[in-house]
């Protein structure tokens, strides 16, 4: 017989068996290196909010006095009548601050990965995915009818083995997609190496860097920090991290720009994104021009939480950005120490199979710039006394 | 969960002494100074498997050293038995064995032995279900074993968690007629249920999806015909495995499991052929695909279980028209395609090629790196 909604408590019962369900915990306030989760003050070493500009007043100011202008909703669809002024100054804000010719916003940057890149590609031609890009890309790459080959993380000469392969079968059209920054490791893409391979073998780049802004090349992103501002055929964003506000950004040529919002359907047919979001966005990108120092203060307590945290015995894995995870290896036990972690007042994310490789789990550590030395050194001692009663290190 | 637990105790006692399996020859196996390995070996999986699993099992095995012995010293308090053999104890033992075990409704059969034993056990329990080798014999080519009782522990332990999935392996073992010639080959037998890891696919952020092997298998058949539907004028060449088999099924031909068919616009030419009847059909068709699947313990492509497809066979349709496919389960417990010709010249060729595009999904391809025997 056919069945209803039972599947649904059952799949849900399935999942919380083999330990893949989320146990979702409530911030009680504004998210800043000191929160309250679930009635619980901790120290937050889980949050995208790098640059700390979530709560920022100037942020909140911006975002009050367009309320008070334009009221608490677009109203619309970005093309129908959901576009205001503001986020058309937006728009050109962003194409500056990345160096491009043009710029749009989405909803988020999964919005964004999800409705362009299906539009890109067709039948005959070819996405070339890192094995460890985001779900988003993932996706988007599964919605287009394109072929689709995937190398193992960061492996430069696998990704030549494809362009190579590649070359052989005539398509029409190669796009390679990576990560800037890749969430779970905080490594940095190959970029250097991307770009030249994409130059030989007449391939397009597509970069998500929705964990690299505001962190590297002075806050600018990947672009900057490896002088391909203007080689990246397509840049993805976000402001929901270090901008500390919301929403997601396409940056490139005007001939992309005009392309995206005719032909993406995560764009066309979804609701602008109120004008107070776009004004904090403003405000915060901004900020991050003009106050480099912030960028700098995140980088001075990547550097000494990692030094300090490699030199207790953690591994660290390939972190090379204020994402630094620390590796201990069997799932439950990385389970355990975050439930410990939590309960004196330290607030990780563990990660586990099947998002990494059964004997890799981790703590996942996000650094932030206003985070204090004091508020490092709490962490670092509650790391050490939990990582030895746990003998991990 | 029950669980079928079964010693082969003469297992591996041929090779210490240089013969190329035990059974039948177990008499010249002690003459020739041989002494019992599998007993050792099951009983270091039952004492790791113990420190590791928290739950109660109800273990169902033999008399005697067939079973008995090695849980007993190994510090299991309560099991059933429900096989007593006689000795000395033989193949037929083993399967009638099993056959209790099955009747009792046994979840998995864990045994301890080679590729000898996988072969007997396979012939009597059609797939009902998985089995799980400590790997013990002379032969352990076959995709059952775990790489030791340690790792068997695990896995053990992993699957009566849930965590595990079940999926179809390949027994292989030595060609007797073969080697009664003077060669060593090593032969596709049968396939069986084994333990694998689940077919994890990234379904968005963060969310993973366990993916049926069946579904796989149905994407990639999916993508192996688009590919025969762009290249009429090819002829289809398909080795052995139940991916491959797969892709005969959805094109609605009897393929043989074990076999090598071919196909030339989707119609069946070839059923189950030899090397000399491939020779004369890539003379026919003038251009030819091969569609290989990793066999065994190990993910040899080519060399193990396929040898129809000789050297020759392969020059003559060209490794650019070699089309590799496997399950994200399989890859996982086999990252490298393997090939050992037995032509080094040839196999320097795959060395210099280095990697497969591995078709792993519909449209879906995967960089997996090449090892060859001269490495």
């Amino acid at each position: 017989m056919r069945e209803m909604t039972e599947f649904l408590r059952r799949e849900y019962e399935e999942m919380e068996k083999q330990g893949l369900t989320w146990v979702i915990k409530s911030l009680n306030g504004p998210s800043q290196p000191h929160v309250v989760v679930d009635n619980k003050k901790c120290l937050m070493l889980a949050s995208n909010n790098y640059l700390n500009l979530a709560n920022d007043p100037r942020l909140k100011e911006a975002a009050i006095k367009a309320i008070e202008k334009y009221g608490a909703g677009a109203g619309s669809d970005w093309s129908i009548a959901g576009t205001m002024d503001i986020h058309v100054e937006l728009y050109k804000k962003i194409a500056e601050f990345k160096g491009t010719e043009d710029a749009i916003t989405f909803q988020t940057g999964f919005a964004a990965n999800a409705g362009l890149i299906p539009q890109l590609v067709g039948k005959g031609d070819l996405l070339v995915s890192d094995e460890l890009n985001h779900g988003s890309i993932i996706d988007g790459v599964r919605l287009s009818k394109a072929d689709r080959a995937i190398y193992p993380h960061s492996d430069m000469s696998a990704l030549e083995d494809v362009l190579k392969d590649a070359d052989k079968k005539n398509y029409r059209r190669i796009i390679i997609l990576t990560d800037g920054v890749f969430s779970m490791d905080g490594d940095i893409a190959k970029l250097k190496e991307i770009h030249k391979l994409a130059e030989e073998y007449r391939a397009m780049i597509y970069v998500d860097d929705a964990h690299g802004e505001g962190v590297l090349g002075d806050g600018h992103g990947i672009g900057r920090h490896f002088n391909l501002e203007k080689e990246i055929h397509f840049q993805i964003g976000t402001f929901s991290k270090a901008f500390g506000s919301f929403g997601g950004m396409l940056a490139g040529s005007s001939d992309l720009i005009k392309f995206a919002y005719n032909k993406a359907r995560t764009w066309l047919l979804s609701a602008a994104f109120p004008p107070h979001v776009a004004a904090a966005n403003i405000a915060a990108l901004d900020i991050v021009e003009k106050e480099p120092e912030r960028v700098r203060k995140l980088w001075e307590n990547t550097k000494y939480f990692k030094k300090e945290i490699e030199s207790m015995g953690y591994d660290t894995g390939v972190s090379e950005t204020p994402i630094i995870p620390v590796i201990v290896g069997d799932s439950k036990k990385a389970k355990e120490l975050a439930e410990r972690l939590y309960k004196e007042g330290i607030f990780a994310l563990a990660i586990v199979y099947p998002m990494v490789a059964r004997d890799k789990a981790r703590i996942r550590n996000q650094m932030n710039a206003g985070m204090t030395r004091e508020d490092l050194d709490f962490a670092l001692r509650v790391y050490e006394k939990l990582g030895k009663e746990l003998k991990i290190i | 969960m029950r669980v079928g637990f079964i010693v082969n105790p003469i297992a591996g006692m041929g090779g210490r002494v240089g013969l190329k399996g035990t059974d039948g020859v177990v008499d010249r196996a002690i003459k020739l100074g041989a002494e019992p390995v599998a007993p050792k070996r099951a009983e270091e999986m039952l004492k790791k498997f113990l420190e590791i699993h928290e739950m109660d099992v109800c273990w169902l095995t033999c008399a005697g050293d067939m079973g008995e012995n090695e849980l007993i010293n190994s510090g299991v308090g309560r099991f059933d038995i429900v096989y007593v053999p006689r000795y000395p104890t033989t193949a037929e033992d083993t399967k009638k064995a099993c056959m209790e075990m099955i009747k009792k409704r046994a979840s998995i059969i864990v045994f301890c032995g080679g590729d000898g034993t996988a072969r007997d056990i396979c012939s009597v329990i059609d797939k009902k279900v998985p089995i799980l080798g400590i790997p013990s014999g002379v032969k352990m080519h076959s995709g059952v074993f775990g790489i030791n009782p340690d790792a068997v522990a695990k896995t053990l332990s992993e699957f009566l968690n849930g965590e595990l999935s079940t999926g179809e392996v390949e027994i292989l073992d030595l060609d007797e007629e073969a080697y009664r010639r003077g060669e060593w080959r090593i032969r596709l037998f049968d396939t069986a249920l084994g333990i694998v890891e689940p077919n994890y696919i990234q379904a968005g952020k963060a969310v993973f999806e366990r993916v049926p092997d069946e579904e796989i298998k149905e994407e990639i058949a999916d993508h192996i015909i688009d590919i025969m539907n762009e290249e009429r004028d090819a002829l289809f060449i398909l080795g052995s495995g139940s991916t491959v088999h797969a892709i005969g099924k959805k094109l609605g031909i009897n393929k043989t499991l074990l076999g090598i068919d071919a196909v030339y616009q989707m119609e069946q030419v070839g059923k189950d052929l030899n090397e000399k009847e491939i020779l004369q059909l890539l003379d026919k068709y003038k251009k030819a695909k091969v569609v290989l699947s990793p066999i065994g313990a190990q993910g040899f492509i080519l060399g193990r279980g396929n040898l129809q497809l000789s050297p020759e066979v392969i020059r003559k349709i060209g490794l650019d028209n070699i089309l590799v496919v496997a399950t994200p389960s399989k890859l996982a417990s086999t990252p490298f395609i393997r090939v050992d010709t037995g032509d080094k010249e040839l196999d320097k060729l795959f060395k210099k090629k280095g990697f497969f595009l591995v078709i792993v999904g519909y449209r879906l391809m995967k960089v997996v790196r090449v090892q060859t025997n001269n490495l």
